[in-house]
C-alpha cells in the first residue's frame, strides 16, 4: 500500500495521476490525502507539476472526454476527502476511456458520478430558477446561492441565451462574479457589493410575473409538497415569484 | 383593460392545457438578438399545484364565437372577456424571457370573428418576435381549426411546435360536441404541417439555408371520457397520428365537466385514473417498443384499472418469462416490469465490465419488488415464478409488487383542453 500526500490543489491532484500512470502503479494499491503538515503525518508528498497536470488532463479530454466532464463537475461539487476515489477514477478513466462511466459495479467510479451528478444537476436548475432583475442603467442582475461552484458554466450558458443583453451573475456566498457586456464574458471576485437602483418598470413587470404565477396553478389542485419537493426552499430567497412585493 | 386583469384571465384560461413541454428544438438564435432553446427543456418555476412552469401559457382571446358542449370560454356561457393585441404578447413575452422567468410563448386562442382573423393575430405576435425583436426562444403555436393553409404555413416558419386539437376520439363525437370544428378542419392543417415538416427536412439536408419548420414538431391533444370510445379506439388512433402524421406527441385530458349540456356524460369525477393509464400505455407505445395490439384487444378493449399496462402484458404472457439479465438483448429487457428505460441501458453498459450480480441490480435501479417475479441472474431465480396468474396478480394486487396496485387515484396531470 503505498500513501501519497499533496497540496490540495486540482493540480496537485492531476499532478498525482500524472505521476501514478508513468509509473504505471496500481490506484487499487494507493490513498491519497492531502497533506496536513502535521508532524506524525506519513506518506510520499508528490510536488505539483503543472506540466504533467496539464498534460495528463489533455490526454484524458482526449481519450475519455465524458470522464472529463465528469471530472470538472466533480471540482465544481467542492467535495473534500474524496481524493482516493478519484485517483482510481482517473487512471480507470484512461485505462477504459469512456466506458469507464458505465462501470457503476466500481465503487469509487459510483461516487465521483453520484458528486458530479449532483453539481451537474443544480447547474440544470439554476438555468431555469436564475432571475434576472432589470436595473437603473439597463443592465440586468442575477444573485444566487448555489451549494456547487457553478459560476463558470452558468454564465457560459447565459452568454449563448441572453446575448444582447448586458448582465451580471453574482455568487453571493462566495462573492464571484460572471460580468457579460458587449459580446465578452468576464469572471471575478466582489469584494464589496452594493445593491444598485432598480429601472423604474422592474416592480410592475414582476408583479405580472407573480400574477401569472398566481393565476397558471390550478386552485383545488394545491400541492405545496410536491411544489417545494421540486423546487426547494432553499432556492426561494432569489426567486421573484416568492417574494412579496 | 389592464395587462394585469387581461393576463389574469387570459393565463387563468389557457392553465388547463396540457402540453407544457418546451424540449424538442435547438435554436441558436441569431448572432445580436435574444434567445435560444435547449434540447432537453427547462423547468423555470413550479406553481402552487407542483406543475413545472416552463412557458408563457396564455389564450390571445377567451372571447368565442363557438359552442363547443364541453368548454368554459363556448360564447353561451357567461364569463368575462378579454383579448390581447399582439403587441401586449410580444413584450409580455420579452419582458419575462430577459429576467429568466421562462423558456418562450406557448400562445392558443378562442376563435374570435373567424379562424383565420385570429390564426392572423397569432401569426403575427410570432412573427414580431422573431423579426423585430429577434427572438430565439420557444415558441408553440395552437393552430386554429379551419384557419387557411397559408397561415399555417407560416405559422410554422415561426413557431417551434405547432399544433391542432383533435379535440375528441372519433368524428361523430366531434359532430356531437363540437359541430363547428369539422373533421376537416382539424385533419388538413394536421397532414400539412406533417409535409412540410418532411420536406422541411429534406431541404435542410441540401441546404442548411433551408428554412426550418416547426423543428420541434406537431404535438395534438383529445379529451377522454366526454364520448364512448374504449381506450383500444383511442390508442390505435394515437398510433396512427405518430406512425401516418408523424406526431411528436398525444396528450389526454380527463373531460371535467364545466358545463350544464345533456350531450355530456355526467361524471362523479374526471377520470383521472383512465388519464394515468392511458399517457402508460401512449408512454409504452412510444419507448418501449409496444403496439396498440399488443396492449389491448377486441376483446380487451379498455386498460386495466388495478395494474399498469406494462404488468397487466406481463401476466398476460408468462411464456415470455423469466427473461435473463446477463443475456438478454435490450428490447427483452425493457418488457421486466421493474425495469425502465435507464436502468436497462445500464444494465447493458454493465455488462461489458463484469457479470451483473443480483447485488448490483439494485444499485442500477432495477425496481426489485415487481421486477424479482420476472427475471433471473445468471441462472438465479428470486421468487419462485408462479405460474397460477391468479396468484400472482393477487400478490401484486396486495401491494407486494410494489407500486402498481393504484391505492389512491393519481393527481391529474392536466384537465380538459378547454379552448382550441
Ligand atoms: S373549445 Fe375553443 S372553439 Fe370551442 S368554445 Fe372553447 S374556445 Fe371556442
Amino acid at each position: 500500500m503505498s500513501r501519497y500526500l499533496y497540496d490540495g490543489t486540482v493540480e496537485g491532484l492531476l499532478s498525482v495521476a500524472a505521476r501514478m500512470l508513468a509509473e504505471s502503479s496500481e490506484p487499487e494499491q494507493a490513498t491519497l490525502d492531502e497533506r496536513q503538515n502535521t508532524l506524525f503525518e506519513d506518506g510520499v508528498f508528490i510536488e505539483t507539476d503543472a506540466a504533467a497536470a496539464e498534460m495528463f488532463f489533455s490526454r484524458l479530454r482526449q481519450e475519455a472526454p465524458d470522464a472529463a466532464h465528469t471530472f470538472y463537475f466533480f471540482i465544481l461539487a467542492e467535495k473534500e476527502g474524496m481524493e482516493t476515489s478519484l485517483l482510481r477514477y482517473l487512471i480507470l478513466a484512461l485505462r477504459h476511456g469512456n466506458k469507464v462511466n458505465g462501470n457503476l459495479a466500481d465503487a469509487a467510479v459510483r461516487d465521483i458520478i453520484t458528486v458530479a451528478r449532483k453539481a451537474q444537476r443544480e447547474l440544470h436548475r439554476f438555468k431555469g430558477i436564475l432571475r434576472f432583475e432589470k436595473l437603473r442603467d439597463g443592465a440586468y442582475l442575477a444573485k444566487m446561492e448555489p451549494d456547487h461552484n457553478i459560476l463558470q458554466p452558468l454564465a457560459g450558458y447565459f452568454s449563448s441565451r441572453l446575448r444582447a443583453e448586458d448582465w451580471f451573475i453574482y455568487d453571493v456566498r462566495r462573492r464571484t462574479a460572471a460580468r457579460w457586456h458587449s459580446g465578452t464574458l468576464r469572471l471575478g471576485t466582489i469584494e464589496q457589493f452594493t445593491a444598485p437602483a432598480l429601472s423604474e418598470d422592474e416592480l410592475r413587470i414582476q408583479a405580472l410575473w407573480q400574477t401569472f404565477f398566481r393565476t397558471i396553478a390550478i386552485p383545488d389542485r394545491k400541492n405545496f409538497r410536491l411544489q417545494k419537493s421540486n423546487m426547494p426552499m432553499k432556492y426561494w430567497r432569489y426567486l421573484t415569484e416568492k417574494q412579496e412585493l | 383593460m389592464e395587462t394585469f386583469d387581461k393576463l389574469q384571465i387570459l393565463s387563468g384560461a389557457a392553465r388547463y392545457d396540457a402540453s407544457c413541454a418546451s424540449s424538442g428544438s435547438r435554436r441558436d438564435g441569431s448572432a445580436y438578438g435574444t434567445g435560444n432553446t435547449s434540447r432537453s427543456g427547462i423547468c423555470h418555476s413550479w406553481s402552487d399545484d407542483g406543475r413545472c412552469i416552463s412557458l408563457l401559457k396564455i389564450l390571445l382571446s377567451n372571447d368565442c364565437i363557438y359552442d363547443c358542449a364541453y368548454c368554459v370560454n363556448r360564447v353561451t356561457n357567461p364569463v368575462p372577456r378579454a383579448s390581447f393585441s399582439a403587441r401586449e404578447v410580444v413584450d409580455l413575452t420579452m419582458e419575462f424571457y430577459r429576467r429568466n422567468y421562462i423558456e418562450g410563448l406557448f400562445l392558443s386562442s378562442a376563435v374570435m370573428q373567424s379562424p383565420d382573423q385570429t390564426m392572423e393575430r397569432m401569426v403575427s405576435v410570432a412573427q414580431l418576435l422573431r423579426n423585430e425583436e429577434r427572438f430565439g426562444g420557444y415558441i408553440h403555436l395552437k393552430i386554429i381549426p379551419g384557419s387557411s393553409s397559408e397561415l399555417v404555413s407560416r405559422a410554422g416558419l415561426f413557431a417551434d411546435r405547432i399544433s391542432v386539437n383533435i379535440e375528441l376520439p372519433s368524428s361523430e363525437s366531434l359532430k356531437r360536441l363540437a359541430p363547428q370544428k369539422g373533421k376537416q378542419a382539424i385533419l388538413e392543417p394536421m397532414s400539412l404541417i406533417g409535409k412540410e415538416i418532411r420536406n422541411s427536412i429534406v431541404e435542410r439536408k441540401v441546404s442548411r439555408r433551408a428554412p426550418r419548420f416547426a423543428p420541434a414538431g406537431q404535438s395534438t391533444q383529445m379529451i377522454v371520457g366526454a364520448s364512448p370510445e374504449s381506450d383500444f379506439q383511442i390508442l390505435k388512433l394515437s398510433q396512427g397520428l405518430y406512425r401516418k402524421m408523424n406526431l411528436k406527441r398525444v396528450y389526454y385530458s380527463a373531460f371535467v365537466p364545466v358545463n350544464e349540456d345533456n350531450r355530456l356524460p355526467v361524471l362523479a369525477s374526471p377520470p383521472l385514473l383512465r388519464e394515468h393509464r392511458l399517457y402508460q400505455a401512449d408512454w409504452l407505445m412510444r419507448f418501449y417498443g409496444f403496439s396498440a395490439e399488443e396492449i389491448l384487444s377486441d376483446d380487451v378493449p379498455n386498460l386495466e384499472e388495478s395494474f399498469d399496462p406494462k404488468t397487466a402484458w406481463a401476466l398476460r404472457h408468462p411464456e415470455f418469462f423469466p427473461v435473463e439479465i446477463n443475456r438478454a438483448d435490450y428490447a427483452a429487457l425493457l418488457r421486466v416490469p421493474g425495469i425502465g428505460l435507464t436502468s436497462a441501458r445500464r444494465i447493458v453498459a454493465a455488462r461489458r465490465f463484469s457479470i451483473i450480480t443480483p447485488e448490483s441490480l439494485k444499485k442500477i435501479g432495477v425496481v426489485m419488488k415487481r421486477a424479482k417475479y420476472f427475471i433471473t441472474c445468471s441462472g438465479r431465480t428470486f421468487e419462485k415464478i408462479d405460474r397460477q396468474q391468479a396468484l400472482l396478480k393477487s400478490r401484486f394486487l396486495l401491494g407486494d409488487g410494489g407500486d402498481t396496485a393504484v391505492k389512491k387515484p393519481p393527481k391529474q396531470l392536466i384537465l380538459s383542453g378547454l379552448f382550441s
